[in-house]
């Protein structure tokens, strides 16, 4: 455990630091997971067309790759910290500590998805009806136990053996990829794909993104397509929380090897899931796709696809939570995320609404990501006084903790669709905690001229040489 | 033995994709696909975990 939080408080070593095909070999392997299955699938259900979709996801996963590079990367080479290290110094340790409770929080929501999707795999075998998409509650006693007892044994095993586990799902990760190719491919004749290929765009635009939504789903254009693709993994790289990666690489530009994960993960993964789901009658049961798609390797493809990236996540969850019990074991954290999770899993509400999920969970700790930013970069430009909370013994930064609840009311006040909402929130949260920072440090040093009876030439208080 | 092991679990890989791309073509039915695949992937996941296991092993 230690081993793997190595350089958690202090800069990472030059002699640590990975080479490129490093970075390309750990993101090619880090975006096909379960949920895969479901967002692929939503987007044919929510009637995009097949130019949007293509044109989108191109374009998104573009500026998501870019945020990596120019946003994640730079910061992380420059301080060779983590995300809640660099927090602490920005915001204070309470700050930091209300993040990771959130982080936590949000972490076991989105395993409790995988965990909801691998029980559809699960429920075929005993012929359980997945709850229909409008589904919030429990649909029936069968879904629980399915779901209460892949919960357990996924946190039992999260217990048991993390690390075992993990080389486990580098194994599953490049075969979970090749039943999605796989299963797209062979349900194309379903559809009535000939096999020369001729009518496959034709096909495409009329039985599979034809631009006609599911009933009760709203409709989405080439920019819902572009905005998820780019906030898919929006905590991730605007949000910073990469950070723990790329404080490992030798450049910056290593931000550019995400486009081995994003790529193949939320393009084809997607495009295959899109042709699944169409296949099946648009049913979203990622269960009965899989084995329509592939038989027995489908089921199994879902039920590891949600094993494997449920435990890294549940992972996560735990080390989040140690900050708030730090005396506690990691088999009894792990365990409290774990039970959390399947708590959460019970309600269908969590993949059947992953889409909007995920848009929230981007949203939500976004700020966190624009205030290190603004700190990071912002604050020299405007001479104003860098890691105060470290420098004073702030336990909370109060700028940053008014900017960041305040920008998250202010983005579900603006008049646009859940998906855009971050970007300009980005902007209000640079901007805001910038404006209060400058804005204290300029009473403090009123206060300080006053007291002292300096005038022009008394000390800056920003530490820096006039 | 290393190099062979990674080469087979390669093939492996190689044949679930193989397998969807000859039922499309026609040439093989559906059942014998989905027990190709099957096959397959347990070959992938037998020998791709001996081949991680050797190489962790060997460094």
């Amino acid at each position: 455990m230690d081993r793997l939080y190595e350089f958690d408080r202090e800069p990472v070593s030059p002699d640590k630091l990975q080479s490129g095909g490093k970075f390309a070999g750990l993101f090619a392997g880090e975006h096909v997971a379960a949920t895969e299955f479901v967002i692929g699938a939503f987007f044919v259900l929510h009637g995009v067309t097949a130019r949007d979709l293509l044109l989108g996801l191109f374009l998104g996963n573009l500026l998501a790759v870019l945020s990596w590079t120019f946003v994640c990367a730079p910061i992380a080479v420059r301080t060779r910290l983590t995300l809640y290290w660099y927090l602490r110094k920005i915001a204070g340790p309470g700050v930091t500590f209300l993040y990771n409770i959130a982080n936590a929080f949000l972490y076991c929501v989105l395993a409790g998805a995988m965990i909801s999707v691998s029980a559809t795999a699960v429920g075929l075998l005993f012929g359980l009806k997945v709850p229909a998409l409008n589904a919030v509650l429990p649909t029936s006693a069968g879904w629980v136990v399915i779901v209460v007892l892949l919960g357990a044994a996924f946190t039992t095993m999260a217990i048991l053996g993390f690390e075992r586990l993990s080389r486990f799902a580098q194994v599953c990760s490049p075969w979970i990829f090749a039943i999605f190719i796989a299963g797209a491919l062979a349900l194309l004749p379903k559809l009535g794909v000939e096999r020369n290929f001729a009518n496959f765009w034709q096909v495409a635009t009329t039985k599979i993104w034809n631009g006609v939504p599911a009933a009760g789903q709203e409709r989405f254009g080439f920019w819902h397509i572009l905005f998820f693709a780019w906030f898919c993994n929006l905590a991730m790289h605007v949000g910073l929380s990469d950070m723990a990666i790329f404080r490992y690489a030798r450049r910056w530009t290593y931000g550019l090897f995400t486009a081995f994960g994003v790529y193949p993960g939320h393009m084809l993964a997607w495009l295959c899931s899109g042709v699944m789901v169409a296949a099946v009658g648009r049913q979203m049961d990622p269960g009965l796709m899989a084995f329509t798609a592939a038989g027995a390797a489908g089921i199994g493809a879902v039920l590891l696809a949600g094993w494997t990236t449920a435990n890294p996540t549940l992972y996560r969850a735990g080390l989040a939570l140690q900050t708030v019990t730090p005396d506690w074991p990691r088999w009894k954290i792990t365990l409290l995320a774990g039970t959390a999770t399947t708590v959460l899993a019970c309600f269908p509400v969590f993949f059947l609404k992953l889409l909007d999920y995920v848009a929230i969970y981007g949203l939500v700790l976004m700020p966190v990501g624009a205030i290190v930013f603004a700190e990071h970069w912002l604050f020299p430009l405007f001479r104003i006084e860098q890691y105060q909370a470290e420098k004073k013994g702030w336990a909370f930064n109060w700028a940053a903790l008014a900017v960041w609840p305040g920008t998250i009311a202010a983005c579900f006040l603006l008049p646009l669709h859940l998906y855009f909402k971050w970007l300009p929130g980005w902007f209000i949260a640079a901007a805001a905690y910038t404006l209060l920072m400058a804005a204290a440090g300029r009473g403090r040093a009123a206060g300080e001229t006053l007291m002292t009876g300096g005038g022009e030439n008394s000390p800056r208080t920003d530490g820096r040489p006039s | 033995m290393k190099i062979l092991l990674g080469a087979v679990a390669i093939l492996s890989l190689a044949l679930c994709l193989a397998a969807p791309a000859l039922f499309f073509l026609g040439i093989l039915p559906e059942a014998s696909y989905k027990l190709a695949l099957l096959l397959a992937s347990l070959g992938w996941f037998f020998l791709a975990t001996t081949w991680v296991s050797h190489k962790k092993k060997s460094s």
